[in-house]
Order: C-alpha cells, then structure tokens, then sequence
C-alpha cells in the first residue's frame, strides 16, 4: 500500500465519520464541527486528485468563511436539546429505510461500475493548477462563468428583499 | 442568446428603477416596457436578425421550438404583468425588486429553453429557482408566506443536490457535460449513467411537482403571495416541463424503452393525486395548486410518449395552460375570499369577469372548443402514437372526467348561487386583458394550427 493509496483510505473514513456524526449529534455545535472536519477531509482529497486550487478555496471559503459564520449563528441562537422539536418516529423509520435503499442500489449498481478499478491520476499532471484552471475557465466554460453572475445578482437581490427593515 | 441578455439587463435596469422612482405605475410601465423589448428581440432572433451574436461554444442551442417556447412565455409573461402587476404592489415595500427577480427567472427560463450542456441545465435551473424562493417568502409579514418560503429552499435545495449528484455520475460515465456525447452511443444503460439518470429524472420531476415528488407544491403555492402562486404555477412550470423533456430527448432518447415505465408511472400517479385531492379542497387557491399537479400530469405525457407530436403538444400545452390558469388566478386575487363561496354571486354583480374565467375554467376542464381540449387532445394523441402507454391514455381521459367536477364546482358557484362577492376595484385595461385571454383561449381551441404552425417556419 503506498502513501497516497494510506492518504486516501484514511481521508474516506474521517469524511464519512464525520459526515454520520453531523447528521447524528444532538448538539448543534457538535454538527457545525463535525462538518468542518467534513470539509478538511474532503479538501484533502481534492488534493490528492491534483485540484490544489478548488482543494485551498474549499477549505478558505466553506470551512473558513462560511463555517466559521453558520457556528456564530448557532450560538448566537442558543439551540440546545431541550428546545429540539421532537421527530415522528414513523418518519424517521421512512427515512431510514429510503434512504437505505438508496443506497443498496446505488453501492450494488456501482460495484460494477464501468470505471470500476481505473484510479484517477494522482501523481502528475497540472490539472488543478490556477493556471490550467483560469485558462479553462475563461475560454472554454466562459459563458457558463459570465451566466453565474446572473445567479449571484438574483441572490444579492433576493438577500435584500428579505433583510431590509420597514414591512 | 438575446432574449437572454435583455432580460438580464432588463433584471438590473428594475433594480436601479427603485431608487429614482417610488411610483408604482411608472415602475410598472418599466416592466412592461422590457419584456415587449424582450418579445420583439425573441421574435427578430427567431428570424435571424440577432442583435449580438455570441459564441457559445455550444452550450446554448436555439431552434425554433426554443424561440417558440420563449415567445410563449414572453406573451404570457406580459398579459400576467398587465393582469396582476398592480396587485404586486400590495405584498411589500420593493415592487422594482419583484420585477427585477422576474426578470431573472426570465433568464434562467431563456436558458433552460436552450441548454446543450447539463452546466447550462443546472445554472438555468438554479437561476430560475433562488428568485422563486424569495418571491415566496415575499410576504414578511404573514407566517404561512415563511413557511413556504423555508419548505420550498430546503426541499428544492436538497433537489438541486440530488440533481447534481446526478450530473457528476453522468460525468464520470461519459467524461462531457454535453447533452448530444451523452446521448451519442448509449445504447445500453450503465450502472453509473443509470443511477445519474434516475436522479435526474427525480430531481426534475421535483421541480416540476410530478408525483411522488409533489409534496412541497400545495403549501407553498398556497402560502405564497397570489400574485407569484399565478406565476410560479404557470409560466416556470412550463419552463421546468420544456428543460425536462429536453434533457431526456437528447441524452437518453435512444434508451427511452429502459425508463418508459418509469416515466409511465410517474404520469399515473401525478394523474391520479392531482385530480383526487383536488376533489376535496375547500380554497380554491389550494384547488388550483392541485389543478397544476394535474396539469402537470397531463405535460407528462410528452416526456412518456418522447415524439414529434409531444414537443408540439407541449408547446400548445404551456399556452393553453399559462393563458387559463394565469387568467382564474388574477380574477381569484381581486376576490377577498378564496374559498368556493367566495365566487358566490359573480355571474350577477360582474358578469363580465364572471364570463371571462369561466371560459378559462372551460378551457381547464378541456372542454371543446377550448385551447385546453386542443392541448389534452395532442397530449392523448401522442401517446397513442408511441402505442405503449394505452393504459395511460384512458387514465388520461378519465382524470380529465374527475378534472371537469372541480372546475365546475367554481362554475356552479359563480352562476347559481346567490351571494355578495367582495371584489377589488378592477381597472379598465383587466377587463381588456381578461377579454383578450378569453379570446386567445377561444381561438387557439378552434384554430389550433396557428400556434403550432410557427415551428415549422423557415424563415
């Protein structure tokens, strides 16, 4: 087994822990945490993949900013467990069992996956350079890239539309 | 490409009409101005005289059903603008902000209308939905407008998700966003295009409100503003019909006989809730959300059947259904009470509103000689022409039979009961308008090739 094949074994575990343990605390500060740590592993991948670039603005912008912002939030709030509504114990069995067979099919679907055994090029390649990227981004997906601005301004909007004072 | 860009100003030039402007009218005038810019450009890019001309490496793919749909939606867009823009002013304070968020949805609906890559399909997407989350919750004040804003962002965010999951196991499947590299070769269904492709189909048939995936539609039409309900339930779900059928079409056309049942039952059951619940609805505003699940049932079929006379079918379909719904709704939001018996009366105290949406609920119910039969008509007849769904056809006639109780049961009320209804001033131009969606919906329903002729255009 070499090192990245080690890395890489070691970042799915920590991802999916604590991704289960975001979705099963009880506290919310506990979830906020987890998830950051979330995001650490998935970034770490990132890396191993030759993403340099998404795997830094992953971890500056989601597990930096925006965490950091939501764990504000969640304590300014003063969430704890009293005040947690109690769930239907039907609806949550539904949930469960959805979710489950969702997920049967798609672990037993993908085991014969056609990339199935093919390993994503991990060694070489500047793919996830800044250069790479740029040059990518504003020749070949440059539509799509001008178009997003549409999306954000539509956001910005809709921001104020809630947020403003006086109705 | 144009329609796109103007309106994308169109979205800022609002923004900035709130500052220098408080008058509602004049914000209004705005508007309306824009989007007949907007029909007129649509209509001279249909032509061949584009304005600006933008390479888009593909990504965006006008053709004449592209153009079509956009004209359709520009219409019903400005007669929905003449009809209810005045009632937006009573929801809040930022009337230019309204507007401006339409027209973005606009932008995103000029995008899904011509999406070559699944990129474009989620950005349009995404476009059209963040507005309609804030449109929903518009009304700061009312808790049920909350609600349904917050119901309606987590459930279509946990969609966009599942959509997206689904974009990158295409991707990893066949290494292109592009609808036609997806489409070219699959033969056979792959594990990882299968399960992308299933998530696709749930995550379009959420925004769509097609059964199972229907849940979040009552509450959130009914706890929106009226004067967005009209809009969310008839033009953007047009646009989420056109992006779903032409998702499928290009990309997995070939394999249609792997997810023809799905797609079957999907249809079945959108048939089925929609017309059942809708039986049982005391507010006729809840009735209308579930009328457009029904409808929705009915748009269905042109992904089922997947040929020549659907996609004509559905562009008839998204006139017929914006043009009716879109007038019962401005006549419900001059009305004080929603319920049934809020309609107590109408035929005698305004018998020309009274007369006006009933043709439109005529035209609903699919009755003949209305643009509706027409729709229903293409809808059944495509499916006949697949020859695998005859099961779904009588289905289809038979919730169109269930369809013509509730739709009457608002009939009934206007002309044969007594009663007060409480209407709101109502201007000269409504009445217009009102005339001119009943004389559309007339004239569409006996002359039906003179909608459907533009597609076949060469210009």
């Amino acid at each position: 087994m070499s090192a990245t094949q080690i890395l890489f074994w070691f970042l799915s575990a920590l991802a999916i822990v604590s991704a289960l343990s975001v979705v099963i605390s009880k506290n919310p500060v506990y979830s906020v945490l987890s998830l950051i740590i979330t995001f650490f592993a998935v970034s770490g991948h990132y890396i191993l993949l030759n993403a340099q670039f998404i795997g830094i603005v992953n971890l500056i912008v989601y597990a930096g900013a925006i965490m950091v912002l939501f764990l504000f939030v969640i304590m300014l709030m003063n969430l704890n467990q009293d005040n947690e509504p109690q769930k239907n114990k039907w609806l949550k069995m539904a949930g469960v069992v959805s979710g489950g067979c969702l997920m049967l099919v798609f672990v037993a679907a993908f085991k014969t996956s056609e990339v199935n055994g093919k390993i994503a090029q991990t060694i070489d390649g500047n793919i996830g350079l800044t250069e790479t990227l740029g040059k990518a981004l504003f020749n070949e997906y440059v539509v799509p890239f001008e178009i997003s601005s549409i999306l954000f301004l539509s956001a910005m909007v809709g921001a104020v539309v809630i947020g403003k004072k006086g109705d | 490409m144009n329609a796109l860009i103007l309106s994308a100003i169109w979205g800022v030039v609002m923004m900035f009409s709130g500052i220098f402007t408080k008058s509602g009218a004049a914000i209004r005038g705005i508007a309306i101005t824009g989007l007949a810019l907007l029909l007129v450009v649509n209509v001279l890019d249909f032509q061949g005289t584009a304005l600006v001309d933008i390479n888009t490496r593909g990504m965006l793919v006008y053709n004449t059903f592209s153009y079509m749909f956009l004209n359709i939606v520009f219409g019903a867009t400005l007669l929905y603008f003449f009809l209810s823009g005045s009632d937006m002013e009573r929801v809040g304070l930022h009337l230019a902000e309204y507007f401006a968020l339409i027209f973005f949805i606009l932008a995103g609906i000029s995008i899904v209308a011509s999406f070559q890559t699944l990129l474009m399909l989620f950005l349009g997407i995404e476009i059209i939905s963040i507005p309609l989350y804030i449109l929903t919750g518009s009304d700061k004040r009312n808790l049920k407008s909350n609600e349904a804003a917050l119901k309606y962002f987590l459930m279509g965010s946990f969609s966009t998700g599942l959509m997206l999951m689904g974009i990158a196991l295409i991707y990893g499947s066949k290494g292109s966003f592009s609808l036609e590299t997806i489409g070219a070769g699959t033969g056979v269904i792959t594990p990882l295009l299968g399960g992308g492709m299933l998530l696709l189909l749930a995550s379009m048939s959420f925004k769509v409100s097609a059964a199972p995936f229907h849940f979040w539609t009552p509450d959130v039409y009914d706890g929106a503003p009226t004067v967005f309900t009209s809009f969310m339930a008839t033009i953007v779900k047009v646009a989420g019909f056109f992006a779903f059928i032409r998702l499928f079409e290009t990309s997995f056309g070939s394999v249609q006989a792997q997810w023809q049942l799905f797609a079957a039952i999907i249809t079945a059951a959108t048939l089925l809730i929609g017309n059942i619940t809708a039986v049982f609805q005391q507010s006729v505003k809840r009735m209308l959300a579930y009328s457009s699940i029904a409808q929705a049932g009915f748009m269905m079929f042109a992904l089922v059947s997947l040929n020549g006379k659907g996609s004509e079918g559905l562009i008839y379909y998204a006139a017929a259904y914006s043009l009716a719904t879109i007038g019962v709704f401005a006549v419900l939001i001059k009305l004080n009470d929603y319920t049934f018996e809020g309609f107590n009366g109408l035929g005698k105290s305004h018998p020309l509103l009274a007369a006006t949406v009933t043709i439109c609920l005529l035209s609903l119910a699919g009755i003949p000689a209305t643009a509706g039969f027409m729709a229903k008509f293409y809808m059944l007849s495509a499916a006949v022409e697949n020859g695998k769904v005859i099961w779904l056809v009588i289905l289809g006639v038979l919730c169109a039979a269930i369809s013509v109780y509730y739709y009457f049961r608002v009939i009934q009320a206007i002309y044969f009961k007594d009663g007060e209804p409480q209407v709101a001033e109502v201007s000269t131009t409504f009445k217009v308008v009102m005339v001119l969606i009943a004389v559309l919906v007339v004239y569409f329903g006996i002359f039906p090739q003179r909608l459907t002729d533009f597609l076949y255009m060469v210009y």
